[in-house]
């Protein structure tokens, strides 16, 4: 089977020349479908580097990337802003909702973005924000809602137009711990329901919640192994 | 592209999120505007007023003058001349209009008296229509008769009364003073604003039969000009073409362009370069307030920018393309010019209306702008590429950022 994520020899190199930094060191790896993957590191790891590659923000200096199958290490800007769209569906750690909107509308960001009519945006914008319990906070602004509110609209807008990839980025670095279960608990069901997750954290407890661990040092992937603890 | 319209929503929902701040910004535009408006309608408006003013007046007359040659050489038109020239069928007729001062002294005190000495068809020269009395006629003139003709106002400054007909005015002029005896009186010209206008401090006037004053002073029947009033119908160049004849064959003097031209549509065309001119000046210091609104417009787009990095981050991580996004910020400066622009055209043409009723009434006439649609067009259109292109700059920046950098960035 090949794999959703396919990543060869990759390598970021910043500043080039006398001072540079290797953020990412010839990194292979390989992620299938519906796997879940915590992508663990310290600060300046380079695993925040190592997810904007996976996450099509950014270009690497040298080695390859196909996702689902497509070689998008040379895309160009354009290209890559098409295959966020389509590809991925992101969570961050400050939320990043939009202020002015509501969560429907939110929600719905992605799919105006993929060109999809009125109508069908507002069924998937409310499906989805079903999917995270928030049937009764669909108009409201994001500061009229808790945090781990806001995280759950931030979930709904990354599943909202059915990417094959969730990736997940400190989710649960600005929440309380009833709050950290409560969205870790949302990533697991997805998972269940066969969706693809990598989650970036430096939290080991966090990480123990994926099922396959992948730690990265210096650039470099130090280690890359099964959660034998992991509770479907 | 194919997104327009929700680019569209996005910033009309982002301007109004922003109510005050996007009013503000728009007040620039909507003063530029506005002022550009009004100034060319109050333009238009004075223009036409006086065109109108002048065509009553002025038109099918013509002006013939002796050069300096002419001068030089000692040929005047005579007496004859005019003869010629009323006989003339376009014509209807002449007038030469010299003037002497002298004084007059009646119950009401002194006077200084303009006599405007001149042919039985004076009166068609400003259309005057008569109050009491009649003209002088051609049998006054070719009997230089005593007699004289007086507006309505001079009639009350000098008697305080305009029943003067059959009454004398006592004209002191180059040490002979005679008695003129007014014939008519005529009506005072309603609405006059630019052309015939009588102000309080003007001096004042009667009109007498250019036959009565030649033994007054010498050479009141030699004229330097005379205005030739054609038949309304006709091309004023007809008129004048036949007219210059007559006095190039009087004088046989063709060829010698000893007469010279000058007809209302010169003067109405000389006038109206002027007033465009001004109003193009004065248009052009508008214009620049409008291009100064258009400056604010875009430093408050890249304020906007700034503040929404973080916003645009995210909308490019979720797929929004560079266009995406310079399309979203464009419609937004756009749509903030185009109802300042809007704006600023309603409160142009009130302030016009504004403007001309002020006047009107201060100054007992009536002035209505002259708004055209063409103004407004041509101001629309400039509101738009003024938001189009001080948009483009803030919206370029915006669309250019990384989303990396812009979600970094809080």
């Amino acid at each position: 089977m090949e794999p959703l994520i396919r990543v060869v020899d990759m390598c970021k190199i910043y500043n080039p020349g006398e001072n540079e930094v290797r953020a990412l060191d010839h990194v292979n790896l390989e992620i299938f479908q519906g796997e879940f993957v915590a992508i663990i590191g310290q600060s300046g790891s380079g695993k925040s580097t190592f997810m904007n590659m996976l996450g099509c923000l950014d270009v690497p200096t040298s080695g390859k990337y196909f996702l689902n199958g497509t070689d998008v290490s040379t895309m160009a800007d354009n290209d890559l802003s098409e295959i966020r769209n389509r590809e991925i569906g992101f969570i961050f750690q400050g939320f990043n909702l939009i202020p002015n909107l509501t969560a429907e509308e939110n929600v719905e960001l992605p799919l105006i973005y993929r060109g999809i009519d009125r109508k069908t945006r507002r069924k998937l914008a409310l499906e989805s924000l079903h999917m995270v319990g928030l049937d009764k906070r669909v108009s409201h602004k994001p500061n009229e809602m808790s945090g781990g509110q806001q995280q759950r609209v931030a979930i709904a807008r990354a599943i909202a137009a059915k990417p094959p990839v969730i990736l997940a980025d400190e989710p649960t670095g600005n929440l309380d711990s009833a709050s950290s279960k409560e969205i870790l608990a949302i990533l697991k069901d997805m998972h269940r329901n066969g969706r693809t997750i990598i989650l970036i954290t430096h939290d080991n407890g966090i990480a123990a919640q994926a099922k396959r661990v992948v730690r990265i040092m210096d650039g470099k992937i130090e280690s890359d192994v099964i959660n034998e603890n992991f509770e479907e | 592209m194919g997104n327009f319209a929700e680019y569209v929503k996005m910033a009309i929902h982002n301007i109004l999120a922003n109510k005050g701040r996007s009013f503000l910004t728009m007040l620039g535009i909507i003063i530029g505007i506005a002022s550009v408006i009004a100034i060319v309608s109050l333009g238009q408006g004075t223009t036409n007023q006086m065109n109108s003013e002048i065509d009553d007046v002025g038109a099918g007359q013509v002006y013939i003058y002796c050069s300096e040659d002419a001068m030089e050489e000692e040929e005047w038109i005579t007496p004859e001349d005019l003869e010629d020239l009323r006989n003339l069928d376009e014509v209807e007729g002449v007038s030469v209009a010299s003037t002497l001062s002298g004084e007059t002294v009646t119950g009401k005190g002194d006077f200084s008296l303009y006599m405007t000495a001149d042919t039985e068809d004076a009166w068609m020269v400003s259309n005057d229509s008569m109050k009491r009395g009649s003209y002088f006629t051609d049998a006054d003139v070719a009997e230089a008769r005593n007699v004289c003709v007086i507006s309505e106002s001079d009639a009350k400054r000098l008697f305080g009364t305009d029943d003067v007909v059959g009454m004398d005015v006592d004209v002191s002029c180059y040490d002979i003073t005679k008695s003129y005896r007014i014939v008519g009186v005529t009506a005072q010209k309603e609405n006059g604003t630019f052309v015939s206008y009588t102000y309080e401090g003007m001096p004042t006037y009667i009109t007498v039969p250019y036959t009565s004053t030649m033994d007054m002073v010498e050479g009141m029947d030699e004229f330097s000009g005379v205005t030739v009033i054609g038949n309304k119908s006709l091309d004023s160049q007809v008129v004048t073409d036949k007219s210059l004849h007559v006095l190039e064959q009087n004088h046989q003097s063709a060829g010698e362009d000893y007469f010279q031209v000058q007809s209302f549509q010169d003067v109405m065309k000389v006038l109206n370069q002027m007033m465009g001119m001004v109003t193009a000046f004065i248009s052009f210091v508008a214009g620049i307030s409008l291009l100064v609104g258009g400056i604010g417009v875009m430093n408050i787009m890249l304020v906007s920018v700034t503040e929404r990095t973080r916003e645009i981050g995210i909308r490019k991580s979720l797929g929004a393309k560079t266009s995406s996004i310079m399309m979203q910020f464009l419609a937004e400066s756009a749509i903030i010019t185009a109802i300042g622009g809007i704006i600023g055209i309603l409160l142009g043409i009130a302030a016009a209306f504004g403007i001309c009723s002020i006047i009107s009434q201060s100054q007992d006439m009536t002035l209505s702008p002259g708004i055209s649609p063409m103004t407004i067009l041509i101001a629309t259109a400039f509101s738009c590429a003024v938001g189009i292109f001080f948009g483009i700059y803030p919206a370029r920046k915006a669309a250019k950022l990384s989303p990396i950098e812009a979600l970094r960035r809080n």
